[in-house]
């Protein structure tokens, strides 16, 4: 689904993704770990086409086809989807108007109508329930005021209502209690599935205790230095990244 | 550059040849101090962005062409359009002539024409004057009790034969302990260039609550000055908000008296200014005694070759105590090629007050633009759902809930075609 090849990339002066190689294949869970820094991020907004990172150099191949030359909105209605690790407030423009135009936007390119208003509140509804979401957060201006956990389940119903083939969550698991974790992580857990691939990039391990990655990837310095199962995670937990920088610089 | 001049010799000789009656000894009056001082320019501290030539220059062609008032014969449609979208008790100034028959006689309401019992005027400002000098009629509108629908005000001008010019004059008395909901609209039709000037007096009686809403959809044609004074009784309130939507050239001026204590006043604005326009909004409050509050916000969108002023001026009196002045102006800039003048100004001489003030001018911000691609809406659409949120706020901030579906079908309507201009 997605085959990433030699990417380099840098923000203003900055090279940050020096030379990182992925392959992502329908149906698997990715976990992409490693210390503050090391180009996680810069990863995930690459992807989604953030402009402020200029890519130098590699290839990024989604479905068949050169991902670097899609406007972000055009990789979104091509079924990616990037959550935020700061879902941005805007104020004035309402919740549920934004997820259905997203969704519209999504089914337009797809050839389809309109989704049906009737349809489209009764999904919504039932999918902020499955998060713990209180509907009333339909009706509010997008993310304004929301607490960080908040924000972060309003990009799971954001990605629940888009079902993307490629979701990248960007450090999902930051600032959230417990009890939103596992709301998230049961949110992201229903997603799974065989045409669908999920990439977390996440700084802790904490996360993967409650969605299985099949590979986890360790990167240093924008490149991916170790890659495993989810072993690597725990003993990654266990020995510190300090582990990974010396394993990859030995 | 060569100053253009108001044609006074021209000018007189077209008030002299209206009907006498109740308002001639007035418009000689006003004709001599507009004589004696001129309309203003921008060597004016007051007018320093904003100067008057094309509504000089209409008003020189009108006049050099006879000075006739346009029918309003022909304006039928374009009255019934505007007022069939808001149920309001509608009393109408077409081409500068007052027009009773959408007015549906209420208890409460009190209206006589100027043209019947003139009172003595005040004529304090050259604008004023000119609106004096060639004034027809005008109304005078008492209301001593809250009525069932709010009353509606529609200034409205047609040209289809040259350049025109007319002048629409209203005072509004608001009785003691009374409610009352206002909207004024101010609006055009037709193709030619016209000047149209206005002065709105607007007495809100002790302890009365007034929700004004002001409304002007000109077309690019349309040169207008306005000037809606306001003097609050005591322990009154008045809720307004002001939606400048059209026009080449527009100038408002607000002022606000706060003579007696208790009184608190909002007054919000929006101003929406595309290729071509030019659209200054100057308001000023005077604090007299405390306590008493006003508070503002006015925000602008601008997109294209066109430049919007705000001048937002409060001044605490001496012994104005217990003062608490707000006032806010935002901008979004949408083009390089847009120019906003934002001025607040504050003047304190009492002691116990509380006053604030924020101007910011920017552009669309950018983090939420890329948020809204990421989720799959295009550059121009997260531009427009921005934009809109932008000026949401101020829509739903209309105190009368008669005007607000016209309010927000006008704005998104104009927000549209604001969008449809090339970003630069």
């Amino acid at each position: 689904m997605l085959e990433i090849n030699n990417l380099k990339s840098r923000i203003g002066d900055t090279e940050i993704l020096r030379g990182l190689s992925l392959t992502i294949n329908a149906g698997e869970v990715h976990a992409i770990m490693g210390p503050n820094g090391s180009g996680k991020s810069t990863l995930a907004q690459v992807i989604a086409g953030h402009s402020d990172y200029v890519v130098t150099g590699g290839e990024v191949n989604y479905m068949g086809n050169d991902l670097l030359d899609l406007e972000p909105e055009e990789r979104a209605r091509e079924g990616i989807f990037l959550g935020f690790q700061y879902p941005v407030e805007i104020p004035g423009v309402n919740n549920a108007y934004l997820l259905k135009a997203a969704v519209n936007a999504k089914r337009k390119h797809q050839g389809l109508d309109e989704v049906d208003a009737f349809e489209f509140l009764k999904c919504a509804r039932e999918k902020m329930a499955a998060l713990g979401m209180d509907s009333k957060f339909l009706n509010r201006g997008v993310n304004e005021g929301f607490s960080g956990g908040e924000k972060k389940r309003n990009e799971i119903l954001q990605m629940a209502m888009l079902e993307p083939r490629l979701a990248i969550l960007d450090e999902t698991d930051s600032g959230l209690d417990i009890d939103a974790l596992k709301a998230v992580a049961t949110g992201v857990n229903n997603l799974r599935a065989a045409d669908r691939a999920i990439v977390l990039v996440t700084h802790y391990q904490r996360l993967l205790d409650y969605i299985e990655p099949d590979f986890v990837h360790v990167l240093s310095e924008g490149k991916i230095v170790r890659s495993g199962d989810k072993t690597l995670a725990l003993k990654l937990e266990e020995k510190g990244y300090d582990w990974v920088r010396e394993a990859a610089s030995a | 550059m060569k100053r253009v001049a108001l044609s006074i010799d021209e000018l007189r000789k077209a008030v002299l040849r209206l009907p006498e009656g109740a308002l001639t000894a007035i418009r000689a009056a006003a004709l001599a101090n507009l004589d004696e001082h001129g309309l203003p320019t921008v060597r004016h501290e007051d007018w320093k962005y904003t100067n008057l030539d094309a509504a000089i220059d209409i008003s020189n062609r009108w006049l050099s062409a006879g000075a006739t008032l346009a029918s309003k014969d022909s304006l039928g449609e374009s009255i019934e359009a505007i007022i069939s979208s808001v149920d309001a008790n509608w009393l109408v100034i077409a081409n500068g002539q007052v027009d009773m028959t959408y007015f549906a006689e209420t208890r409460g309401i009190e209206v006589v024409r100027f043209s019947e019992s003139a009172a003595p005027f005040v004529m304090d400002r050259p604008l004023a004057d000119l609106n004096a000098a060639l004034l027809h009629d005008g109304l005078r509108i008492r209301i001593d009790a809250a009525t069932e629908k709010p009353l509606g005000l529609l200034v409205i001008d047609e040209s289809n034969a040259g350049a025109a010019v007319s002048q629409a004059s209203v005072e509004i008395v608001v009785g003691p302990g009374c409610d009352a909901e206002i909207i004024e609209h101010q609006s055009s039709a037709g193709k030619d260039d016209h000047y149209g000037n206005s002065v709105v007096a607007l007495q809100v009686g002790q302890a009365a609550m007034v929700n004004y809403v002001r409304i002007q959809d000109r077309h690019i044609g349309h040169v207008q000055t306005g000037r809606l004074s306001v003097s609050m009784g005591k322990d009154s309130r008045l809720k307004m908000a002001s939606y400048d939507l059209g026009g080449r050239l527009v100038r408002n001026d607000i002022d606000i008296e706060l003579g007696e204590p208790g009184s608190e006043i909002t007054f919000d604005g929006l101003y929406l200014v595309s290729d071509g326009q030019h659209i200054d909004n100057h308001t000023r409050v005077d604090h007299r005694v405390g306590p008493a509050s006003s508070s503002q916000e006015y925000r602008g969108i601008l997109n294209g070759r066109c430049r919007a002023v705000w001048n937002g001026k409060a001044i605490v009196h001496k012994g104005a105590d217990g003062t608490d002045a707000n006032q806010a102006n935002h901008n979004l800039l949408l083009s390089d090629n847009a120019e906003i003048d934002a001025k607040p100004e504050l003047e304190i001489y009492a002691d116990d007050v509380k006053c604030s003030h924020g101007t910011t001018v920017g552009q669309l911000d950018e983090s939420a633009l890329y948020y809204l691609r990421t989720r799959g809406l295009d550059k121009r659409q997260a531009t427009q759902l921005l934009t809109h949120a932008f000026a949401a706020d101020l829509i739903g901030r209309a105190p009368v809930a008669a005007a607000v579906d016209a309010i927000q079908s006008l704005v998104e309507a104009r927000l549209a075609d604001l969008l449809q201009e090339p970003a630069s």
